[in-house]
C-alpha cells in the first residue's frame, strides 16, 4: 500500500461524505446528523474503492462495503437516539448502482447485446448484494445490555 | 377519549408512512403507542401506502383506514415522530402533550428549493469525481445537477407523473452532457458526466426500503417498493437512451 493511494483514498472519503451530505439534505435529514450521514456514506464507499482496488468483482464489493455502512448505521442510530433510516438511507446512495443503469441502457443502445447482458446482470447482482449486506447486518441482534437501555420504546434499528 | 386516542396513534403511522418510514417501523410506533395509551383490542395492518386499524372504542368497535398516496421523502419528520411514541412509552407525554407534538413534527418545514437545488448539484459533480471524473466531467455534472433539480422542482410544482419527471430529468441531463462535448473539445468523457447527474435521481432509497420491508416479511410491501424502483431505473435508462438516440440521428454524434 503506497503513499498515492492512501492519499486518494483519503480524498475519495473526503468527496463521498460532501456527496452523502448533499443526499442527506435532500432527504431533509435534521442538519446535526448531516456529519453521521457523511461518515456512513464514505465508510461504505471507501470500503468499496478499497475493495475494487484489490481486484473484487463490483457486486462483491458493494456487498463488503455494505457490511460497515450498516454497522456504521446502527452505531449512530444507537448513539444519537435516531432511526437506523436516517444515516441508512444516506448512506447507501454512493453504492446504488448508477453507473450499471446508465451502462445498460448504453450497450443496448450501441447494440452490444452481449455486454449489455452481462452489464444488467451485474446491476441487478450489485443491488442485491447492496440489499444484502444491510440484511444481514440488521439482523444481528443486539446485547441485551444495549437493547434494554436503549429500546424501551419503538424499534430504533 | 379513546376515539382521540385511536385518531392519534393513526394519525402518527400515517405521518411516518408518508414522510418514508418503513413499514415495519409505522407499525411498531402505532402498536407502542397504543398500548402505552391503553387501548383496547388494538389490531393494525401497515401497507406502504395504507394503514388498516380496528380496536375497541367507549362505545363498540370501531375502525380506522388511511390511505397515503405520495410519499415525499422528509426523515427529520420520521425521525420526530419517533421520538413522540417514545415519550409517549415513557408516560414523559400525555394524550394533549403528544397531539400538540404531532401536530409541530408534521409542520417540520423542509429545506428551501434554492438549497435543495445546491445540493442536487454539488451531490452531482461529487458522483462524477467519484465515479473517475476529473475537471470537465465534473463541471459538467455540477450544470446538469442544476437543470434536473429544477426539472424535478417545476414538476413536483405542476403535479407530473413521476415516471414522465424521472424521463425528462435523465434525457435532460444526457442532452447537457453530450452538448457540452463540443466545448471540453478531446479528453472529455461524458459517461463520466452523465454517471454523475445520474446518481441523484437512481431508486436507492426505494431499493433499501423493499429490501428491508422483505427482510422484515412485510413481502408485499416490499415488492411494492421493489417494483417502485425497477420502474423508476427503467425510466432513467428509457431518457438516456431517447436522448442518445436522438443525438445519433440529428447531431452525427459517434457513440
Amino acid at each position: 500500500m503506497d503513499l498515492h493511494f492512501v492519499g486518494s483514498s483519503v480524498l475519495q472519503f473526503c468527496v463521498a461524505m460532501v456527496a452523502t451530505i448533499c443526499f442527506s439534505l435532500a432527504f431533509q435529514v435534521p442538519r446535526r446528523h448531516f456529519v453521521a450521514c457523511g461518515i456512513a456514506g464514505a465508510v461504505g464507499w471507501v470500503v468499496y474503492f478499497i475493495g475494487t482496488a484489490a481486484g473484487l468483482s463490483v457486486p462483491a464489493a458493494t456487498l463488503v462495503a455494505a457490511l460497515p455502512l450498516t454497522g456504521v448505521s446502527r452505531f449512530f442510530a444507537i448513539t444519537r437516539r435516531a432511526p437506523v433510516t436516517l444515516f441508512l438511507l444516506c448512506g447507501i446512495f454512493p453504492l446504488v448502482p448508477g453507473a450499471g443503469i446508465y451502462y445498460t441502457a448504453y450497450y443496448l443502445l450501441n447494440n452490444e447485446q452481449l455486454l449489455f447482458a452481462s452489464k444488467g446482470v451485474e446491476t441487478l447482482k450489485t443491488a442485491v448484494a447492496l440489499a444484502m449486506g444491510i440484511a444481514i447486518v440488521c439482523s444481528i441482534p443486539l446485547p441485551r445490555k444495549i437493547s434494554r437501555k436503549q429500546y424501551r420504546g419503538p424499534k430504533m434499528n | 377519549m379513546t376515539d382521540r386516542a385511536i385518531e392519534l396513534v393513526v394519525e402518527a403511522g400515517k405521518a411516518m408512512l408518508e414522510n418514508g418510514s418503513e413499514v415495519f417501523r409505522a407499525q411498531d410506533t402505532m402498536e407502542i403507542m397504543a398500548h402505552s395509551l391503553g387501548i383496547q383490542d388494538f389490531h393494525v395492518y401497515v401497507l406502504t401506502n395504507g394503514i388498516f386499524a380496528s380496536a375497541e372504542g367507549e362505545d363498540g368497535p370501531i375502525s380506522a383506514v388511511r390511505h397515503v398516496p405520495r410519499v415525499s421523502i422528509h426523515l427529520g419528520r420520521v425521525e420526530a415522530v419517533n421520538a413522540i411514541s417514545r415519550e409517549v412509552a415513557a408516560g414523559k407525554l400525555d394524550m394533549e402533550g403528544a397531539e400538540k407534538a404531532l401536530r409541530e413534527a408534521r409542520a417540520i418545514p423542509a429545506y428551501g428549493p434554492r438549497v435543495s437545488l445546491l445540493a442536487g448539484a454539488v451531490g452531482s459533480g461529487c458522483f462524477a469525481f467519484l465515479f473517475g471524473g476529473a475537471g470537465p466531467e465534473v463541471v459538467t455534472a455540477f450544470c446538469a445537477g442544476i437543470v434536473e433539480m429544477l426539472i424535478m422542482q417545476l414538476f413536483h410544482k405542476g403535479g407530473v407523473s413521476k415516471v414522465f419527471t424521472d424521463i425528462a430529468a435523465a434525457a435532460a441531463c444526457t442532452a447537457l452532457a453530450l452538448a457540452a462535448g463540443n466545448l471540453w473539445g478531446m479528453g472529455y468523457n461524458p459517461s463520466g458526466a452523465i454517471i454523475g447527474a445520474l446518481m441523484v435521481l437512481t431508486p436507492g432509497v426505494a431499493l433499501t426500503m423493499g429490501i428491508r420491508d422483505i427482510i422484515n416479511a412485510d413481502y408485499l410491501s416490499g415488492t411494492i417498493r421493489l417494483f417502485d424502483a425497477l420502474l423508476c431505473a427503467g425510466c432513467l435508462a428509457c431518457g438516456v437512451a431517447l436522448t442518445y438516440m436522438m443525438a445519433v440521428s440529428f447531431w452525427r454524434i459517434t457513440l
